[in-house]
């Protein structure tokens, strides 16, 4: 009898699907991921609880989401090779240990009051577990639907968005059990730094169990596998699709690669622009004559809620859509109509709230759309040999953008005076800045051709063949 | 296995669900607050 090895259970090798496996089974096992590490967008809710438990600003907290994402990046570029080498189930597995080893030495952190625990654990190590996370089940998503891979993208990383919705109620309410003295409707209430600690230590329990489900259910397909009635051939009819493969080392040699940098980039940073500033930016827009907001904070919440809502839907949606109009058609909307939007919404978004609701909403869409259609534009581009570590390279951009847009919207800002008592007039520098922003991805975007063939893995291994012969001689 | 592909849709539909439920009644407030 084979002896229990609890680490070779782990291994690729261990999870190529049988024949019959439906793969439909999939796409949960990657949404019971991501939508424990999309808990990253609902650290707003115990920000202030932090604030005051620490004794520290705004933004010594703040620090704490921004190493998350930062790291979320580099881990993401640095072991996106070893992710797609050891197969989703290893991936999965070590970011569930780092995101919830996280949590514990973040709870650790808040309940002896050492703030550096706090960096280290949700920041740093948590980070790790994010963008290991976000990027193990992407490529096997895609081999998994070679025939939708903008449906299956879009499947798991609105999960990501769902995360969000999910941890911001849902802490709310832990956090008023946790603390009885706590009341969210209450302005000015705010949790005790122990209850942050017991809900650390809750999400880790709770997404300890989603992420094990994720692991243990994921399976890669046998090779030769396709999809009933799917014929790859009709991958080779598509001039912007190849059939080639590109490793990891030589895409970052291309310009399409950079060029796909800059895209993401360009609309990561327009959308954070408006995400940033949503709630005071929709009073600031809507002033009566005596300079009170006609929006209130209880209708400003819910427009953040809206934008939420129609970045996970657009993640769903618009990357869908990419598997039937293209990839670069796409983008071309994305960032094309997403600048025509912006600029209405710079220039108009004062003439009323619908308008001005409806225009954010369409940009929002189109930044979630960004995200997850990326990865089927880099199969389309780099074929599906190596497309996990190119996509974890290429979410370096995400952090990028993660820095520049509030600098930029902020930088702006500051010049005009504080958020909560200024005009629509005061957000148009930073806006229009956006829009340039968008122009820039626009034209990277239409200079994005096939990748040349000397990338391709059969051209490197025949010219390696030949150096190797050449040198014998 | 489709018992299965239900299990695993319902595991993570029903937080989803969730999620989008509590989001659709705090956004009301825009229209409504």
């Amino acid at each position: 009898m084979r002896a229990f090895d609890p680490i070779r259970v782990l291994d690729r090798s261990r999870i190529v699907a049988p024949p019959g496996f439906n793969r439909w089974l999939v796409p949960p096992a990657a949404l019971a991921v991501h939508l424990c590490i999309g808990q990253v967008y609902a650290t707003s809710v115990y920000k202030t609880a932090l604030v005051e438990h620490f004794g520290v600003g705004q933004t010594q907290i703040g620090v704490v989401f921004s190493l998350a994402i930062v790291m979320l990046g580099l881990s993401a570029a640095v072991c996106g090779t070893w992710v797609d080498r050891n197969g989703p189930r290893k991936a999965m597995a070590a970011s569930a240990l780092a995101w919830i080893t996280g949590f514990c030495v973040g709870a650790l952190g808040i309940a002896t009051g050492q703030l550096w625990l706090l960096y280290l654990g949700y920041g740093v190590i948590g980070g790790i577990g994010l963008g290991i996370g976000y990027i193990s089940p992407v490529s096997t998503l895609i081999k998994w639907f070679p025939d939708r891979p903008g449906l299956a993208t879009g499947m798991a990383i609105m999960g990501f968005g769902g995360g969000a919705l999910i941890a911001s109620p849902l802490s709310t309410r832990l956090l008023s059990l946790y603390d009885p003295a706590y009341d969210s409707s209450v302005t000015g209430s705010v949790p005790a730094g122990s209850a942050v600690a017991l809900l650390f230590l809750t999400f880790a329990v709770v997404h300890a169990l989603l992420m094990t489900y994720g692991a243990a259910t994921i399976r890669v397909p046998a090779d030769g596998w396709k999809p009933e009635g799917f014929d790859p051939a009709t991958l080779k009819s598509k001039p912007m699709v190849t059939t080639a493969s590109v490793s990891a080392r030589n895409a970052i040699r291309t310009p399409q690669f950079w060029l796909l940098w800059v895209v993401l980039f360009c609309n990561v940073t327009a959308g954070i622009g408006i995400l940033e500033q949503a709630a005071p930016m929709i009073q600031d827009f809507f002033r009566d004559a005596s300079g009170v907001s006609t929006v209130s904070a209880a209708a400003a919440g819910g427009f953040v809620g809206l934008l939420s809502m129609a970045n996970m839907a657009g993640r769903f949606v618009w990357s869908s859509t990419s598997d039937v109009i293209g990839r670069r058609p796409i983008y071309l909307v994305y960032l094309g109509v997403g600048l025509v939007t912006y600029l209405l919404l710079a220039l108009f978004g004062q003439i009323g709230t619908a308008l001005f609701v409806l225009l954010a909403v369409v940009i929002l869409s189109f930044y979630g759309g960004g995200f997850a259609t990326i990865p089927a534009y880099l199969r389309d581009l780099f074929g599906t040999f190596q497309v996990g570590a190119i996509h974890g390279r290429l979410l370096t951009a995400w952090s990028a953008a993660g820095i520049a847009g509030p600098l930029i919207v902020n930088g702006f800002l500051d010049a005009q005076g504080e958020p909560g008592s200024l005009t629509s007039a005061a957000y148009r520098p930073a806006l229009l800045t956006m829009v340039a922003l968008l122009a820039v991805g626009l034209v990277a975007n239409l200079l994005v051709r096939p990748v040349a063939e000397k990338f391709h893995e059969s051209a490197v291994l025949r010219d390696q063949t030949a150096t190797n012969q050449g040198s014998r001689r | 296995m489709r018992a299965r592909v239900a299990a695993g849709w319902t595991l993570v539909g029903i937080p989803l669900a969730y999620g989008v439920v509590e989001t659709l009644v705090r956004a009301s407030k825009l229209f409504t607050g």
